[in-house]
């Protein structure tokens, strides 16, 4: 790596226009019972264009409500979400969506996949076959291109996902624990994955996770949320170069730190949850 | 410290007051990370007596 890539700092990021906008964004849903829960309250953050931002925080603080807002899957109850200023009303094949499961055809092969969400894009008939082959390349899939999914181990239906969702060429995706029922292993290895296809791509990132380790690996911005209801409390800008290692000094240090700020959030929740049942 | 050839460090050598094009240039990029940060880390990354990496995790609270 020459001097002069190794020490830049992240280049450009701050002069990039705004993607993606949340404004004043709250969010409440409705129970069996009757009552309401309030997941988000209040949310407002800008991501700008080819930023890689990670979504952390406890289980029940909104990070997926935020996705699916973004997504366009649902709507917000105040506040507004946009996508290049405009608001998201619905979804759009600019943005694509990587879930925990996979979420594949079971009776299409892996190519068949890849090829369906293509044709979805508009792609014409006589490419079909080559970009789809060039996707399940970069994710190192095309030995097994011609299986269905359930011929294949896990992580490799998580390669096949991501492979579909980038061979549509999304300007943002959008992921939801999409490593988050995988072996550490596997993990790690499609951690630098989509590292890499990001760092050629260019294309932005949101991505949730309750992993510290892994929104820290990943992440030019890492923003931290409290729980019920959701609020980003801290964010993390981390200019660390990539390709990233794993044992990266800097990077330890941050997971550690926000470490400490989880527990310390969870530990009022908790606090908080017991004064109210005390009082109930 | 002995009087032969000094130690050699990340700047070169050592007991030198001038300060070379290459370490201006690290010393600028400091200032720059220092200054583009008020919370946080600043991570210096010294390869074989070299600066290979300048790092920064900037920290900002939201409430």
């Amino acid at each position: 790596m020459s001097d002069a890539r190794a020490l830049s700092l992240i280049p450009g990021l701050t002069d990039a226009p705004v993607k993606l906008t949340f404004r004043g964004v709250s969010k409440a849903y409705a129970t069996g019972s009757g009552t309401t829960v309030e997941a988000i309250r209040d949310v407002s953050f800008d991501v700008v264009a080819g930023e890689f931002v990670c979504l952390i925080g406890p289980s029940g603080c909104g990070k997926s409500t935020i996705l699916n807002l973004l997504a366009g899957l649902e709507r917000p109850d105040r506040g507004e979400v946009l996508l290049d200023g405009a608001p998201i009303t619905e979804p759009g094949p600019d943005r694509a969506l990587l879930f925990q499961d996979p979420a594949l055809f079971p009776w299409l092969s892996v190519r068949g996949n890849v090829e369906y969400a293509l044709r979805l894009r508009g792609t014409p008939a006589g490419e079909l076959r080559d970009t789809a082959e060039h996707w399940l390349q970069r994710v190192h899939l095309s030995a097994f291109a011609d299986l269905q999914p359930h011929e294949l181990s896990g992580g490799m239906r998580h390669r096949a996902a991501l492979a579909r969702a980038l061979a549509c060429r999304p300007e943002v995706l959008l992921a939801d624990e999409p490593f988050g029922a995988l072996d550490a292993q596997m993990r790690e290895i499609l951690q630098v994955e989509l590292q890499q296809v990001w760092s050629e791509l260019g294309n932005t990132l949101v991505f949730v996770t309750h992993n510290v380790r892994e929104a820290t690996f990943l992440a030019d911005r890492v923003i931290l949320l409290t729980a019920r209801p959701g609020r980003p409390i801290e964010e993390y800008r981390i200019t660390t170069p990539r390709p990233r290692q794993f044992d990266d000094a800097l990077l330890r240090s941050v997971v550690q730190d926000i470490h400490e700020r989880l527990s310390k959030e969870v530990e009022r929740a908790a606090g908080e949850e017991a004064i109210r049942q005390d009082l109930a | 410290m002995s009087s032969g050839e000094p130690d050699a460090g990340a700047f070169g050598r050592v007991g030198s007051d001038r300060v070379s094009p290459q370490e201006l240039d690290v010393l600028l990029r400091v200032r720059d990370s220092l200054r583009s940060i008020s919370f946080g880390t600043v991570l210096i990354v010294v390869q074989d007596g070299r600066v290979v990496q300048i790092e920064t995790a900037e920290k900002i609270r939201l409430r």
